[in-house]
Protein backbone atom coordinates (compact mmCIF):
# COMPACT_ATOMS: atom_id res chain seq x y z
CA UNK A 1 0.00 0.00 0.00
CA UNK A 2 1.27 3.40 -0.90
CA UNK A 3 1.15 6.58 1.08
CA UNK A 4 2.17 7.54 4.54
CA UNK A 5 0.15 7.26 7.66
CA UNK A 6 -0.07 9.79 10.42
CA UNK A 7 1.84 8.59 13.43
CA UNK A 8 0.68 10.21 16.62
CA UNK A 9 3.86 9.67 18.61
CA UNK A 10 6.12 11.73 16.37
CA UNK A 11 4.98 15.34 16.55
CA UNK A 12 7.08 16.60 13.65
CA UNK A 13 5.78 14.10 11.18
CA UNK A 14 2.03 14.03 11.16
CA UNK A 15 0.93 13.10 7.71
CA UNK A 16 -2.56 14.17 8.44
CA UNK A 17 -2.72 16.36 5.39
CA UNK A 18 -4.47 14.75 2.48
CA UNK A 19 -1.63 15.40 0.03
CA UNK A 20 0.72 13.22 2.08
CA UNK A 21 -1.64 10.31 1.85
CA UNK A 22 -2.85 10.87 -1.69
CA UNK A 23 -1.06 7.88 -3.22
CA UNK A 24 -2.98 5.64 -0.86
CA UNK A 25 -6.31 6.79 -2.26
CA UNK A 26 -5.17 6.54 -5.85
CA UNK A 27 -4.25 2.88 -5.59
CA UNK A 28 -6.46 0.36 -7.30
CA UNK A 29 -8.95 -1.48 -5.16
CA UNK A 30 -8.11 -5.00 -4.02
CA UNK A 31 -10.87 -6.55 -6.10
CA UNK A 32 -9.62 -4.81 -9.26
CA UNK A 33 -6.09 -6.11 -8.71
CA UNK A 34 -7.44 -9.57 -7.96
CA UNK A 35 -9.48 -9.57 -11.17
CA UNK A 36 -6.44 -8.44 -13.15
CA UNK A 37 -4.29 -11.21 -11.70
CA UNK A 38 -6.83 -13.94 -12.30
CA UNK A 39 -7.47 -13.03 -15.91
CA UNK A 40 -6.77 -15.82 -18.42
CA UNK A 41 -3.50 -15.38 -20.30
CA UNK A 42 -5.17 -14.70 -23.66
CA UNK A 43 -6.84 -11.55 -22.38
CA UNK A 44 -3.66 -10.04 -21.00
CA UNK A 45 -2.49 -7.18 -23.20
CA UNK A 46 1.02 -5.72 -23.31
CA UNK A 47 1.50 -2.54 -21.29
CA UNK A 48 0.69 0.57 -23.31
CA UNK A 49 3.46 3.18 -23.72
CA UNK A 50 2.63 6.23 -21.61
CA UNK A 51 5.19 9.01 -21.43
CA UNK A 52 3.64 10.48 -18.29
CA UNK A 53 4.38 7.37 -16.23
CA UNK A 54 7.79 6.36 -14.88
CA UNK A 55 9.73 4.27 -17.40
CA UNK A 56 7.09 4.95 -20.09
CA UNK A 57 4.73 2.70 -18.10
CA UNK A 58 6.63 -0.42 -19.13
CA UNK A 59 7.77 -1.65 -15.71
CA UNK A 60 4.67 -2.35 -13.72
CA UNK A 61 3.95 -4.37 -10.62
CA UNK A 62 0.48 -5.89 -10.92
CA UNK A 63 0.13 -6.76 -7.26
CA UNK A 64 1.05 -3.36 -5.84
CA UNK A 65 -0.25 -1.22 -8.76
CA UNK A 66 3.04 0.65 -9.13
CA UNK A 67 5.14 1.77 -12.07
CA UNK A 68 8.94 1.70 -12.00
CA UNK A 69 11.57 3.50 -14.05
CA UNK A 70 13.52 0.41 -15.08
CA UNK A 71 13.87 -3.34 -14.66
CA UNK A 72 16.41 -3.22 -11.83
CA UNK A 73 14.25 -0.98 -9.67
CA UNK A 74 11.28 -3.21 -10.29
CA UNK A 75 13.22 -6.33 -9.42
CA UNK A 76 14.39 -4.61 -6.23
CA UNK A 77 10.75 -3.95 -5.45
CA UNK A 78 9.90 -7.63 -5.96
CA UNK A 79 12.30 -8.43 -3.11
CA UNK A 80 10.65 -6.09 -0.63
CA UNK A 81 8.57 -7.21 2.32
CA UNK A 82 5.61 -5.08 1.29
CA UNK A 83 5.45 -6.70 -2.15
CA UNK A 84 5.73 -10.21 -0.72
CA UNK A 85 2.98 -9.45 1.75
CA UNK A 86 0.79 -8.22 -1.06
CA UNK A 87 1.47 -11.32 -3.19
CA UNK A 88 0.51 -13.52 -0.26
CA UNK A 89 -2.68 -11.55 0.26
CA UNK A 90 -3.61 -11.90 -3.41
CA UNK A 91 -3.01 -15.66 -3.32
CA UNK A 92 -5.65 -15.99 -0.60
CA UNK A 93 -9.44 -15.84 -0.85
CA UNK A 94 -11.13 -13.39 -3.20
CA UNK A 95 -11.66 -9.88 -1.82
CA UNK A 96 -14.97 -8.85 -0.28
CA UNK A 97 -17.68 -7.90 -2.77
CA UNK A 98 -21.24 -6.62 -2.65
CA UNK A 99 -22.46 -10.19 -3.21
CA UNK A 100 -20.60 -11.32 -0.08
CA UNK A 101 -22.19 -8.46 1.83
CA UNK A 102 -25.65 -9.49 0.62
CA UNK A 103 -25.10 -13.14 1.53
CA UNK A 104 -23.84 -12.18 4.97
CA UNK A 105 -26.98 -10.12 5.48
CA UNK A 106 -29.08 -13.26 5.13
CA UNK A 107 -30.06 -12.89 1.47
CA UNK A 108 -30.05 -15.73 -1.01
CA UNK A 109 -28.24 -15.78 -4.33
CA UNK A 110 -29.69 -13.31 -6.86
CA UNK A 111 -32.60 -14.68 -8.86
CA UNK A 112 -32.40 -13.73 -12.50
CA UNK A 113 -35.34 -15.83 -13.61
CA UNK A 114 -35.44 -18.32 -16.44
CA UNK A 115 -33.36 -17.63 -19.51
CA UNK A 116 -35.55 -15.91 -22.09
CA UNK A 117 -33.45 -16.71 -25.15
CA UNK A 118 -32.45 -20.31 -25.75
CA UNK A 119 -28.97 -20.43 -27.16
CA UNK B 1 -38.02 0.41 -4.45
CA UNK B 2 -35.07 -1.65 -3.42
CA UNK B 3 -33.52 -1.76 0.03
CA UNK B 4 -29.86 -2.39 -0.64
CA UNK B 5 -27.32 -3.80 1.77
CA UNK B 6 -24.34 -1.87 3.03
CA UNK B 7 -21.09 -2.98 1.37
CA UNK B 8 -19.17 -2.92 4.63
CA UNK B 9 -21.46 -4.06 7.43
CA UNK B 10 -24.31 -5.71 5.42
CA UNK B 11 -27.04 -3.77 7.18
CA UNK B 12 -29.98 -2.46 5.21
CA UNK B 13 -29.60 1.00 3.68
CA UNK B 14 -32.93 2.77 3.89
CA UNK B 15 -33.88 5.59 1.52
CA UNK B 16 -32.34 8.89 2.50
CA UNK B 17 -29.61 7.25 4.54
CA UNK B 18 -25.96 6.61 3.92
CA UNK B 19 -23.81 7.39 0.94
CA UNK B 20 -23.02 5.74 -2.38
CA UNK B 21 -19.63 5.61 -4.05
CA UNK B 22 -19.32 4.85 -7.76
CA UNK B 23 -15.80 3.86 -8.73
CA UNK B 24 -14.41 4.76 -12.12
CA UNK B 25 -15.01 1.19 -13.31
CA UNK B 26 -18.77 1.74 -12.63
CA UNK B 27 -18.83 -0.50 -9.55
CA UNK B 28 -21.25 0.75 -6.92
CA UNK B 29 -20.45 0.73 -3.21
CA UNK B 30 -23.24 1.60 -0.80
CA UNK B 31 -22.67 2.50 2.82
CA UNK B 32 -25.27 2.73 5.57
CA UNK B 33 -23.48 5.42 7.58
CA UNK B 34 -20.28 7.39 7.69
CA UNK B 35 -18.69 4.78 9.96
CA UNK B 36 -18.81 2.21 7.18
CA UNK B 37 -17.73 4.72 4.55
CA UNK B 38 -14.70 5.75 6.60
CA UNK B 39 -13.73 2.15 7.19
CA UNK B 40 -13.93 1.54 3.45
CA UNK B 41 -11.72 4.55 2.75
CA UNK B 42 -9.20 3.17 5.22
CA UNK B 43 -9.15 0.07 2.99
CA UNK B 44 -10.18 -2.20 5.83
CA UNK B 45 -11.30 -5.71 5.08
CA UNK B 46 -14.84 -6.31 6.40
CA UNK B 47 -13.93 -9.94 7.02
CA UNK B 48 -11.39 -8.81 9.59
CA UNK B 49 -13.48 -6.17 11.34
CA UNK B 50 -15.31 -7.80 14.21
CA UNK B 51 -18.54 -5.84 14.17
CA UNK B 52 -19.47 -6.60 10.55
CA UNK B 53 -21.81 -9.35 9.43
CA UNK B 54 -19.12 -10.67 7.08
CA UNK B 55 -16.82 -11.32 10.04
CA UNK B 56 -19.56 -13.01 12.03
CA UNK B 57 -20.37 -15.24 9.06
CA UNK B 58 -16.79 -16.26 8.42
CA UNK B 59 -16.09 -17.03 12.07
CA UNK B 60 -19.23 -19.06 12.70
CA UNK B 61 -20.84 -16.56 15.07
CA UNK B 62 -24.06 -16.37 13.08
CA UNK B 63 -26.19 -18.99 11.41
CA UNK B 64 -24.95 -19.45 7.84
CA UNK B 65 -26.96 -22.14 6.12
CA UNK B 66 -30.67 -22.00 6.55
CA UNK B 67 -33.76 -22.35 4.39
CA UNK B 68 -35.18 -19.07 5.72
CA UNK B 69 -32.44 -17.19 3.89
CA UNK B 70 -33.90 -18.23 0.56
CA UNK B 71 -36.79 -15.77 0.71
CA UNK B 72 -35.01 -12.44 0.71
CA UNK B 73 -32.97 -12.12 -2.45
CA UNK B 74 -32.32 -9.78 -5.31
CA UNK B 75 -34.85 -10.62 -8.01
CA UNK B 76 -33.77 -9.24 -11.34
CA UNK B 77 -37.04 -9.85 -13.13
CA UNK B 78 -40.28 -7.95 -12.94
CA UNK B 79 -43.14 -9.52 -11.06
CA UNK B 80 -46.66 -8.77 -12.26
CA UNK B 81 -48.82 -7.45 -9.43
CA UNK B 82 -51.23 -10.02 -8.05
CA UNK B 83 -53.44 -9.03 -5.13
CA UNK B 84 -53.79 -12.58 -3.77
CA UNK B 85 -50.08 -13.21 -3.98
CA UNK B 86 -49.29 -9.94 -2.24
CA UNK B 87 -51.70 -10.80 0.56
CA UNK B 88 -50.26 -14.25 1.11
CA UNK B 89 -46.74 -12.83 1.08
CA UNK B 90 -47.68 -10.29 3.72
CA UNK B 91 -49.13 -13.09 5.80
CA UNK B 92 -46.06 -15.26 5.40
CA UNK B 93 -43.48 -12.61 6.30
CA UNK B 94 -44.08 -12.58 10.09
CA UNK B 95 -44.24 -16.37 10.19
CA UNK B 96 -40.93 -16.78 8.40
CA UNK B 97 -39.41 -14.10 10.56
CA UNK B 98 -40.49 -15.91 13.69
CA UNK B 99 -39.00 -19.18 12.46
CA UNK B 100 -35.73 -17.43 11.62
CA UNK B 101 -35.51 -15.81 15.03
CA UNK B 102 -36.09 -19.10 16.87
CA UNK B 103 -33.49 -20.84 14.73
CA UNK B 104 -31.00 -18.08 15.38
CA UNK B 105 -31.64 -18.37 19.09
CA UNK B 106 -31.06 -22.09 18.90
CA UNK B 107 -27.81 -21.54 17.01
CA UNK B 108 -26.65 -19.07 19.66
CA UNK B 109 -27.57 -21.49 22.43
CA UNK B 110 -25.62 -24.28 20.76
CA UNK B 111 -22.65 -22.00 20.29
CA UNK B 112 -22.65 -20.98 23.94
CA UNK B 113 -22.98 -24.56 25.17
CA UNK B 114 -20.26 -25.47 27.62
CA UNK B 115 -19.30 -21.87 28.27
CA UNK B 116 -20.64 -21.87 31.81
CA UNK B 117 -18.59 -24.87 32.89
CA UNK B 118 -15.50 -23.37 31.30
CA UNK B 119 -15.96 -20.05 33.08
CA UNK B 120 -16.55 -21.80 36.40
CA UNK B 121 -13.43 -23.89 35.96
CA UNK B 122 -11.36 -20.82 35.15
CA UNK B 123 -12.75 -18.95 38.15
CA UNK B 124 -11.94 -21.85 40.48
CA UNK B 125 -8.41 -22.04 39.14
CA UNK B 126 -7.88 -18.31 39.53
CA UNK B 127 -9.13 -18.45 43.09
CA UNK B 128 -6.85 -21.33 43.96
CA UNK B 129 -3.83 -19.62 42.46
CA UNK B 130 -4.58 -16.15 43.78
CA UNK B 131 -5.79 -16.91 47.31
CA UNK B 132 -2.38 -15.87 48.63
CA UNK B 133 -3.12 -12.30 47.50
CA UNK B 134 -6.15 -12.17 49.78
CA UNK B 135 -4.82 -14.24 52.68
CA UNK B 136 -1.19 -14.88 53.53
CA UNK B 137 -0.19 -18.56 53.27
CA UNK B 138 1.06 -18.63 56.88
CA UNK B 139 -2.34 -17.50 58.18
CA UNK B 140 -4.03 -20.19 56.13
CA UNK B 141 -1.76 -22.81 57.71
CA UNK B 142 -2.53 -21.59 61.22
CA UNK B 143 -6.28 -21.60 60.74
CA UNK B 144 -7.24 -24.47 58.47
CA UNK B 145 -10.88 -23.35 58.48
CA UNK B 146 -9.92 -20.58 56.10
CA UNK B 147 -8.72 -22.95 53.38
CA UNK B 148 -10.71 -23.28 50.22
CA UNK B 149 -13.52 -25.81 50.23
CA UNK B 150 -13.38 -28.68 47.79
CA UNK B 151 -16.94 -28.15 46.59
CA UNK B 152 -16.97 -26.11 43.44
CA UNK B 153 -20.41 -24.58 43.93
CA UNK B 154 -19.54 -22.79 47.13
CA UNK B 155 -16.54 -21.03 45.59
CA UNK B 156 -18.14 -17.63 45.07
CA UNK B 157 -19.62 -17.65 48.59
CA UNK B 158 -16.28 -18.34 50.21
CA UNK B 159 -14.66 -15.45 48.36
CA UNK B 160 -17.20 -12.92 49.59
CA UNK B 161 -16.61 -14.00 53.17
CA UNK B 162 -12.89 -13.58 52.95
CA UNK B 163 -12.76 -10.07 51.53
CA UNK B 164 -13.90 -8.26 54.71
CA UNK B 165 -11.33 -10.26 56.67
CA UNK B 166 -8.58 -8.55 54.70
CA UNK B 167 -9.78 -5.07 55.63
CA UNK B 168 -9.43 -5.66 59.35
Amino acid sequence: MGGKCPHRNVKKRRYSHKTARRTKFELKGDDMVYAQLNKPDEEKTPLPVDEDLPGMGQYYCLHCDRYFSNVTVRDEHFKTKRHKKRVKQMMGPAPHTQLDADLAAGMGMPDNGPKLMSM
Amino acid sequence: MRLEKCWFCSSTVYPGHGIQFVRNDAKIFRFCRSKCHKNFKMKRNPRKVKWTKAYRRVHGKDMTQDSTFEFERKRNRPERYDRNLAESVLKAIPKIDKIRVTREERHHKNRMKGNKEKLLKEAVKELEQGISLVKAPSVLQQDPSLTLPKIKVKVSQQQSEETPAMEE
